[in-house]
């Protein structure tokens, strides 16, 4: 039997992905959210999601095998993948989430085209860590924000991804602080 | 980017599922349909801004769908969804009056521009109509007048609350006189020196609210050619009357919040700090306690507000105070008329005090100017009352339902001063459905 501590979030690395990125993204969503971030894989094969015309992932379809797999007291759930995702009705996600739910997903597929003068892997690690704080803010039923500069901000493109911060504005984090206390009862 | 209200009609689960939740994380207020049949029933119940139509659908097809809505509401952007080879049939809707057309799998930041396109030009539309209502807003109730027992208590109240600076919340129904306790409390307070500023929170948009109340430095959006102040500055050793403030968004009520604990605020596109010193009355016809638990109305902010609270008794209450209000009306509205109208029959009278009103004081003010516009003699008769004569309680036969529901409109309309907030909310249908409604009929406000 699973005895994970309740208030924990799950990061689960699909396929083998750099282990100094997913130290840093751990380390950014613990400070972010304030919960201790367990790294635990959930999933290491994604054919069941593979869309054979289009050569991309349903990322609505992982979201819900990570839901079902992760210890029923994980508190939210990201998964970060290396593949391209897809929803149906679009031609590529950079991440998908259940707004106000548990599980989320990032794809670092399209983060790795190099715009910047600085070091590509430092950008793409930047990059990575955003997405990730902002699908997981999604299950902390935060929508996307106005403020371009917010990390909840819906990007374009990666230079979009690159100009905003890697933090919350302050209307965001007042009702992110809300769900919290929601959540925890606090 | 503002939200809108967007209804997906697509006869594929799969596709209505995965737009919806990708609107849904933009703040979007969405709802989905399988079909154009079920999509028009909806349409029937509710007013979208935005519609998602695909093209090609078992049944009705969506060419047949938009001429439909268009024909019930041309105010409504439809954006035309289709397939790859299909793209002919999308330039035929756009010729018919759809907005755009988008094609399946679209990029995830072609969906998001468009839409937001289509916010900004809806919210231009819309400010046109919302200024012109602040605008003209009229100030009538201009004094406060009751000799019942639940109006003395208020009186006493008013008294008491005037001489501290404590921010005070006014609940009670429309048309009760809010806002008139709240100004009569500014001129017996220590602050009757400095100004009343009194700000209409449901009237604006989201975006226009938050100009209005903190204003803004020249080029902070489009178009903000010149620095302007909000009423917060202009409040500055008064009094803020925040009218409807049940009616103000998430975003809204965590900045004021930060106003209220240390009255420190920034111009929108402002880095710097604004001090005003200035007591809060805020006013509302909302249960604020039902909002909390609904999570659309912050707990922090309503004990901020709610330090000292007492809620305008309805007119069917002090039924007593109808004669005085009525002669006093009588006299005002005669006067500004140059008309010779002194007297309230005794019938008129009964009718009076046998209604409930509903719109309170502001609808009985109304009925009496009305019936100066409207009386014969000198003396006010229940004929002068038109809603209250029998021939006009029941409904006509010779009327379509188009026009009977403009008349209704208009009244609803005049017995609350064209606040379209109120009148939306007695009616039971969103603001923009009742502009689209004002639209349509070509109804308009006597100067």
């Amino acid at each position: 039997m699973n005895t994970q501590p309740a208030h924990t979030i799950i990061l689960s690395p699909i396929e083998a992905l750099d282990r100094v990125l997913v130290d840093r993204i751990r380390g950014e969503l613990t400070k972010v959210f304030g919960f201790p971030v367990k790294i635990m894989p959930l999933l290491d094969d994604l054919t069941f999601a593979l869309d054979r015309q289009r050569r991309q992932y349903h990322s609505t379809l992982i979201l819900e095998v990570l839901d079902r797999e992760a210890p029923p007291d994980a508190l939210k759930i990201l998964g970060v993948t290396g593949q391209d995702l897809f929803i149906p009705i679009l031609t590529h996600v950079y991440g998908e989430a259940h707004l106000g739910g548990r599980a989320s997903i990032i794809s670092l597929n399209r983060l790795k085209e190099h715009t910047g003068s600085g070091s590509p892997e430092k950008e793409y690690h930047e990059r990575a860590v955003k997405e990730a704080i902002h699908e997981l803010g999604h299950t902390f039923n935060l929508r996307h924000c106005k403020d371009p500069a917010c990390i909840m901000h819906y990007c374009h493109s990666v230079a979009d991804v690159d100009r905003k911060s890697d933090h919350l504005c302050r209307y965001c984090r007042t009702l992110l602080k809300d769900e919290i206390e929601r959540l925890t009862g606090r | 980017m503002g939200t809108a209200k967007i209804l997906i009609v697509d006869d594929e689960l799969i596709m209505r599922e995965s737009l919806a939740g990708w609107l849904e994380r933009d703040g979007h207020r969405v709802d989905k349909a399988p079909s154009g049949e079920v999509a028009l029933e909806m349409l029937e119940k509710t007013r979208y801004d935005i519609l998602l139509l695909d093209i090609k659908m078992d049944g009705m097809s969506g060419l047949e769908v938009l001429k439909r809505v268009h024909e019930n509401d041309p105010h409504v952007a439809v954006v035309m969804i289709t397939a790859y080879g299909s793209v002919s049939t999308a330039i035929e809707a756009m010729k018919s009056g759809a907005f755009d057309y988008l094609m399946k799998p679209f990029d995830p930041s072609e969906l998001g521009l468009l839409i937001e396109k289509i916010i900004d030009r809806q919210a231009r539309d819309l400010e046109t109509l919302f200024l012109k209502e602040e605008y003209r807003e009229r100030t009538r109730f201009e004094s406060m007048l009751g000799q019942s027992r639940a109006m003395q208590e208020v009186f006493n109240l008013i008294e008491d609350v005037a001489t501290t600076d404590s921010t005070i919340l006014i609940t009670g129904e429309t048309g009760t006189g809010k806002g008139l306790a709240a100004k009569a409390i500014h001129s017996k307070s220590p602050r009757c020196g400095g100004p009343f500023v009194a700000v209409n929170c449901g009237a604006f948009p989201e975006h226009l609210l938050e100009s209005e109340l903190f204003g803004h430095q020249k080029g902070a959006f489009t178009d903000a050619k010149t620095s302007k102040k909000g009423r917060l500055e202009l409040a500055h050793d008064g009094t803020l009357f925040l009218d409807e403030i049940g009616e103000i968004s998430m975003r809204m009520q965590i900045d004021l919040l930060r106003v209220m604990e240390d009255r420190i605020f920034y111009r929108v596109g402002g880095t710097q700090p604004i001090e005003a010193d200035f007591r809060v009355i805020a006013a509302t016809n909302k249960d604020l306690a039902q909002a909390i638990r609904d999570r659309t109305f912050r707990q922090d902010l309503f004990y901020r507000l709610n330090v000292i609270s007492f809620v305008m008794p309805p007119l069917r209450d002090r039924k007593e105070d109808i004669p005085i209000l009525a002669e006093h009306f009588l006299r005002r509205f005669s006067q500004e008329s140059n008309k010779n109208i002194d007297k309230i029959s005794r019938e008129a009278m009964d009718e009076m005090m046998l209604y409930e009103w509903p719109g309170n004081v502001r609808e009985l003010e109304n009925a009496i100017e009305r019936a100066v516009v409207v009386g014969k003699g000198r003396t006010v008769q229940p004929e002068d009352l038109p809603i209250f004569s029998p021939e006009h309680r029941t409904m006509p036969v010779d009327k379509s339902l188009q026009e009977i529901e403009k008349t209704h409109i208009l009244t609803i309309l005049e017995e609350n001063d064209w606040n379209i907030k109120k009148s939306a909310d007695i009616l039971q249908i969103d603001r923009s459905t009742l502009y689209s409604k004002i639209k349509r009929y070509g109804i308009r406000r006597p100067d």
